[in-house]
């Protein structure tokens, strides 16, 4: 791993001295033996001596060792025995050969090891690159970039306090504070050297303390600098150039990384953008048609009843029309102003333990005020845990999805409440025999502005759903809906169960009963 | 009671207060306006009205605080009004003193009931009664007794068994009927002063006294919940 910088090398006296031993002990322990061996044999001895010595230690050793080799041939194997001497030329080519064709074999052999060496090493850095861009790949923001760039600095280069600079940290010559995105260890690279590695594109190192220096790496595509990767690392950084390229590549990875995730960033916030217009488009679109409607309506009869030529029964009826058409008004700005402070997020949740039939009572009170004959029927099991609820809030929930049912489903079919639970959900079900709910609906129901039939007499924004799915998640409950085998819709909101605190006084007042019963009776 | 009722409307948007005045008036009340809290106090010295009807949402003052004034001199009733999802101030107005709430908007006829409930109390003060308290019809839950001496309740002529606070809640609501009551008010009556916050208590005693004495509790008829703020004795 860390052969990029220091890269590890044995020691050179250490291969002279195997490349001086090894054709000597070679000798030596051949030397009773040069009859029987041959001078042929006991060449090729030699080389292969020399090209042990080239895997192992290289070009230097190897030519070393065919010296050596060389020399001890014609001491030991050269007629005359033990003796430099070269009596006949015939020997002293062989001897030459041998040594040249010693060199020879030694650098080849010695390339290749060169080679393999490199290709290992490139491997390794292949790996280190691609575990990068794959840690990379997965992540988005710049956070996560910084991260991956400290992790992989610190793991290869014991790199401390890398930092990434964005260009609003040194384009203006005055500190800026930093930016939310980079972590909180402060910099203290100077802007102005930031300032020249991002304008030069390319690498830049300075000492800081002895044995410390500083190491600037520009992070940029085709068109920009997007930052400066600066971190510290002990003794002088990127001593060759073969590190100083990994570096660079693994600078354009992060770069890559970078640019994507600004990309991502911007597209982001395009999305969000567009959303929210879209989602202030169509509540302007509501407003304007939902609310002008019936307030065109309310001018409309407030006129006419002025003209003063009605009888008396169309006035009345009139008066009527626009009472509804007010109400109808004030329960739609009712909804907003619900909507407009829960997405305001500021709901705060005054929950209290209490039965859910006083809340489904005190809702029914207020329908059967506005819509008196309609028939509903309400299903409730005898005792009912008591649930951790807002009432106010449920309410809001109950009344609007009891509003659909009548709005939605005909006047004269009943609308049937049931209430379930079972032991960790209490279920309250409000079921009507309406056209029930298409496919498209069932999935965007509960979505802002979604209006069971748009084009319609039936006065309404869409938002009576969506309130209601926000009350019950903020109670930690949900909202789904669904058709019944026999038409119609069903809506069901589920509450949690939990465990009530219990009530002593509840078991004191049980006794005082008795004994007021033994008085009364 | 020749004289007809004095009533004082404080409202500061023109249209409501002329617009209740006229309904006051139309059913032979008595009445007089004001559009800030200041002019109510002198309008309340000055016309000795029977009701007040305040507008929570005063220009100068805090209605609350206006109650709170008034109530350290006068006990004529006071009808609140009040957007709805106010609850909060709802609760401080009628702790405060005030007798009864209308949420906005509100209908001509509801107002003249809650009116007319009101003025009822005034000049009928159920302590002024015999000690017998009675309720509810034959056919529906059925009709109630309550003889506050000999403390027994009756449904129909049959004894009815209710708990020490069962009765003590009962009688409580019995004798302040068309009147919101808040929860502190009721706990602190029924429990005393150390209970105030345990609305709990109140929620389960409320939901036993329904099973005995409503036809049916789920959709009760005589001890209304009032969401957020209390409950309502309607007899």
């Amino acid at each position: 791993m860390d052969t990029l910088v220091t890269t590890k090398r044995t020691p050179l006296p250490w291969g002279y001295l195997w490349a001086l031993l090894a054709p000597l002990t070679g000798t030596v322990l051949l030397s009773p033996f040069h009859n029987i061996i041959g001078l042929s044999n006991a060449a090729l001895l030699y080389m292969l001596c020399v090209v042990v010595v080239a895997i192992r230690f290289g070009r230097g050793p190897a030519v070393f060792t065919s010296l050596i080799g060389s020399l001890s041939f014609a001491y030991v194997f050269v007629p005359p025995y033990f003796s430099l001497a070269i009596t006949e030329i015939n020997y002293l080519l062989t001897a030459l050969i041998m040594l040249a064709v010693a060199l020879l074999v030694g650098h080849l052999t010695a390339r290749l090891k060169q080679h393999r060496d490199y290709a290992l090493k490139k491997s390794r850095e292949n790996a280190i690159l691609y575990d990068l861009a794959q840690e990379l790949a997965g992540t988005s923001g710049r956070l996560a970039v910084v991260d991956a760039a400290n992790r992989f600095f610190s793991r290869l280069l014991d790199a401390r306090r890398t930092h990434l600079h964005f260009p609003t940290d040194y384009r203006d010559s005055e500190p800026e504070p930093l930016s939310a995105t980079t972590p909180a260890t402060a910099s203290t690279v100077p802007p102005a050297l930031l300032r020249l590695c991002a304008e030069r594109r390319e690498f830049l190192s300075r000492p800081t303390a002895p044995g410390e220096s500083v190491v600037l790496l520009p992070l940029a595509n085709q068109n920009e600098t997007l930052g400066v990767l600066s971190f510290e690392v002990a003794g002088p950084a990127l001593g060759n150039a073969d590190a100083l390229k990994f570096v660079e590549t693994a600078a354009s990875v992060l770069a890559v990384a970078l640019a994507r995730s600004e990309l991502a960033e911007r597209m982001h916030l395009a999305e969000v953008k567009h959303t929210s217009e879209s989602l202030r488009s169509s509540i302007l679109a509501a407003l304007s048609h939902d609310l002008r409607t019936p307030v065109t309506a309310l001018v409309g009869m407030a006129d006419t009843i002025a003209l003063g030529k009605l009888s008396p029964e169309r006035q009345r009826y009139m008066l009527d029309g626009i009472r509804t058409q007010a109400m109808s008004i004030n329960q739609q700005m009712s909804k907003l102003l619900d909507m407009a402070k829960l997405s305001a997020g500021k709901l705060e949740l005054r929950t209290e333990w209490q039965p859910i039939d006083e809340v489904l009572g005190a809702t029914l009170q207020l329908i059967k005020a506005q819509w008196k004959d309609r028939e509903i029927t309400v299903d409730l099991p005898a005792a009912l845990p008591p649930i951790r609820i807002d009432a106010v809030l449920i309410e809001r929930v109950l009344w609007n999805l009891l509003e659909n049912a009548i709005k939605y489903a005909p006047a004269d079919s009943p609308i049937e409440i049931t209430v379930r639970h079972s032991g960790h959900e209490l279920e309250l079900a409000v079921a009507d025999a309406g056209p029930g709910l298409s496919a498209a609906q069932q999935e965007n129901v509960f979505e802002l502005f979604q209006r069971g039939r748009s084009e319609s007499d039936i006065p309404g924004l869409g938002l009576g759903l969506a309130i209601a799915r926000t009350i019950m998640t903020a109670h930690g409950g949900r909202i789904t809906a669904h058709n019944r085998s026999g038409g119609g819709a069903c809506f069901r909101v589920h509450f949690p169960l939990e465990q009530a605190p219990a009530l002593p006084e509840a078991d004191a007042d049980r006794e005082k009963e008795q004994k007021g019963t033994g008085k009364s009776a | 009671m020749s004289q007809p009722e004095t009533i004082l409307v404080v409202e500061d948007e023109r249209h409501i207060c002329e617009s209740v005045a006229a309904a006051l008036e139309g059913e032979g009340f008595q009445a007089c306006q004001a559009n800030t809290a200041a002019y109510a106090a002198v309008q309340a010295a000055s016309c000795r009205p029977d009701l007040i009807i305040l507008d929570l949402g005063l220009p100068d003052r805090d209605g609350v605080d206006f109650i709170r004034d008034y109530r350290a001199w006068a006990s004529t009733p006071i009808l609140i009004l009040s957007a709805r999802a106010e609850e909060e101030s709802k609760v401080a107005a009628l702790d405060a003193g005030a007798d009864d709430y209308l949420s906005k908007p509100f209908g001509v006829a509801e107002l003249l009931a809650r009116v007319r409930a009101l003025l009822r109390r005034r000049f009928s003060p159920p302590q002024d009664a015999d000690p017998l308290l009675h309720f509810g019809e034959e056919g529906a839950s059925g009709r109630f007794t309550v003889d506050c001496v000999n403390r027994r309740v009756s449904r129909n002529g049959e004894p009815l068994h209710l708990t020490q606070i069962e009765y003590r809640l009962l009688v409580f609501f019995a004798a302040n009927p068309h009147r919101v009551l808040t929860h502190r008010h009721l706990l602190t009556q029924i429990w005393g002063g150390q209970a105030v916050e345990n609305h709990q208590y109140l929620r389960v005693y409320v939901g036993h006294l329904r099973q005995k004495i409503e036809a049916n509790p789920a959709q009760p008829r005589h001890i209304l919940t009032e969401i957020g703020v209390g409950y309502r004795f309607e007899p």
